[in-house]
């Protein structure tokens, strides 16, 4: 007896040790990748290769907030740990960082002429201006791709710094539930969509090329129902059920757009939700107009969302979006074969089509 | 943009006007969406043949089905519209080659999604006539009605269509 609960105690005791040396583990590695991406960040800047590092810092708070670095100095700022939530792709074409940019490109040119000479005699190449290094995970590369297919980006203006990603965490230290069953080759992101890889490749339990994210493999069909569980869950109440549960988080929203300026792919000079003419869904938060409103913003992703989970985590009223634009994603899925973000070539479903196109529906 | 907006205000809000009797059954508001080469032109055979169709549809004619924009049958269904019907030229038939193409893909994304919000598939409806096919015209009018009676008779009553 006195053997079987010593054994016992000492197992215990073994397991969280090994635990333990795991979290430590775990600490050195993201601390190492920490040190290798300042420094990666500050080489970019002091050759001059950048003129902005976008990635992560710390507000004077503590928390994780979206940095932009654009001196060596300040590349010691940089942060990387479970925090880092944010998209920072939603930079990329946001008005206020391209106009910068292009600023401080114009002043750059005028001084140009002289500088070019001085670079002559030196011997050395001309300074890159307006060049962009941005820091992404995984499943913010994926958003990426599909600025790039679309277009909105400059890639070769763009040096993307990927790193490998143990998954992020809410503020309770809890792992986000788009991080459960992310496939490997997000987590740890391939060389050809991106310029660096930092940090050593993440080993990961489950999730093991499940290909439940939207940047897996295209799923085989008998693997379609658990990709999607959370929208069949939806899609099997009658009708009347669905209206009433959908209606009941229509009833929170306060259209504060925070899910649309949150998300990497919403970047319309003016959208359609502020035309005032003609005005086609009414601003005022109402059951009606915000079931319009969060039709046509998962209408406006169907085919380009790459589930990056930006809008819920942004939604102040706890709105399941990604559950909405999952639906979307699944429907072109199944429809019209396609997965959003995995190849910058592509073309969106929603500009093409195919003669053999599903069309049951029509009569 | 803006007369095509005021044009679907117009053609849902033109019924129901008070005084009328409408304590027998219900007069619906449906607004169909016809393309100008083929579903128009399909439903003016219908007319010039004088065949019978319940005239509860509104017809606003579009140059092409590829030209319906998504927010014009929310917009349809936000103004008071019992059904919506979008209707063009059969694949290969496309006076612009393929706008009905993409037009198929929009519309069954459109209709997954309305679904999705609980609201009735019935209620949505797309066709393909051609200008030859009044008597398709007729019955796809028909059973539009029929499906948006069928989908009314089954609302809980105070919720609104939209």
């Amino acid at each position: 007896m006195k053997d079987s609960a010593l054994r016992k105690a000492e197992a215990i005791a073994q397991k969280a040790a090994s635990e333990r040396q795991k979290v430590a583990d775990r600490q050195k590695a993201s601390e190492r990748q920490k040190a290798a991406l300042r420094k990666t960040a500050a080489d970019l800047l002091a050759q001059k290769a950048v003129d902005l590092v976008i990635g992560y810092g710390r507000s004077s708070g503590g928390d994780v907030v979206p940095l932009f670095v654009s001196r060596v100095e300040e590349a010691q700022a940089l942060e990387w740990n479970q925090h880092c939530t944010y998209n920072l792709v939603c930079y990329l074409t946001d008005p206020e960082v391209v106009g910068s940019l292009e600023r401080k490109e114009k002043s750059k040119a005028g001084k140009a002429e002289t500088r070019a000479k001085d670079a002559d005699k030196a011997g050395n190449a001309r300074p890159a201006a307006g060049k962009v290094a941005i820091v992404v995970k995984g499943c913010d590369l994926k958003s990426l791709v599909v600025l790039q297919s679309e277009n909105q980006v400059q890639r070769e203006r763009l040096t993307v710094i990927a790193l490998t990603c143990p998954g992020v965490a809410d503020e309770t230290g809890r792992l986000l539930a788009k991080c459960e069953g992310c496939p490997p080759d997000v987590y740890n992101p391939r060389g050809e969509l991106c310029d660096l890889v930092v940090g050593e490749p993440v080993q990961r339990p489950g999730g093991e090329s499940t290909g439940k994210q939207s940047g897996g493999p295209l799923s085989d069909p008998e693997n379609q129902d658990s990709t999607y569980c959370d929208v069949e869950e939806i899609d099997v109440l009658n009708p009347a059920e669905r209206r009433e549960l959908w209606d009941g988080y229509f009833a929170r929203c306060l259209r504060c757009y925070a899910c649309r300026n949150v998300c990497p792919l919403c970047y319309c000079k003016e959208c359609v939700f502020d035309q005032h003419d003609p005005r086609w869904v009414s601003p005022a938060a109402a059951v009606a107009s915000n079931r319009s409103f969060h039709l046509i913003r998962a209408y406006h992703l169907a085919g380009r969302c790459v589930d990056c989970g930006e809008c819920e985590r942004a939604c102040p009223v706890g709105i399941p979006l990604r559950r909405i634009n999952r639906k979307a994603a699944r429907v072109v899925e199944e429809s019209f074969h396609f997965r959003a973000g995995l190849d910058p070539e592509a073309k969106s479903p929603l500009v093409a089509f195919a003669n053999e196109d599903p069309q049951e529906f029509i009569e | 943009m803006s007369g095509k907006a005021e044009s679907v205000r117009q053609a849902a809000g033109a019924v129901a006007k008070p005084g009328e009797d409408n304590t027998k059954v219900k007069k619906l508001k449906i607004v169909g969406f016809l393309c100008n080469w083929c579903s128009y032109a399909g439903a003016d055979l219908a007319g010039v043949s004088r065949m019978q169709y319940p005239e509860e549809i509104r017809i606003i004619r579009v140059p092409c089905s590829g030209r319906i924009n998504p927010l014009l049958v929310l917009k349809c269904f936000q103004e008071g519209a019992d059904g919506v019907l979008v209707s063009g030229c059969h694949p290969g038939d496309c006076h612009y080659q393929e706008g009905n193409l993409y037009a198929r893909r929009r519309m069954l994304i459109l209709r997954s999604l309305l679904a999705y919000f609980g609201i009735d598939e019935r209620r949505f409806h797309m066709s393909w006539v051609s200008a030859s096919e009044g008597k398709k015209w007729a019955d796809t009018v028909r059973s539009l009605v029929e499906d948006v009676r069928a989908a009314e008779a089954e609302v809980k009553a105070g919720v609104p269509v939209w």
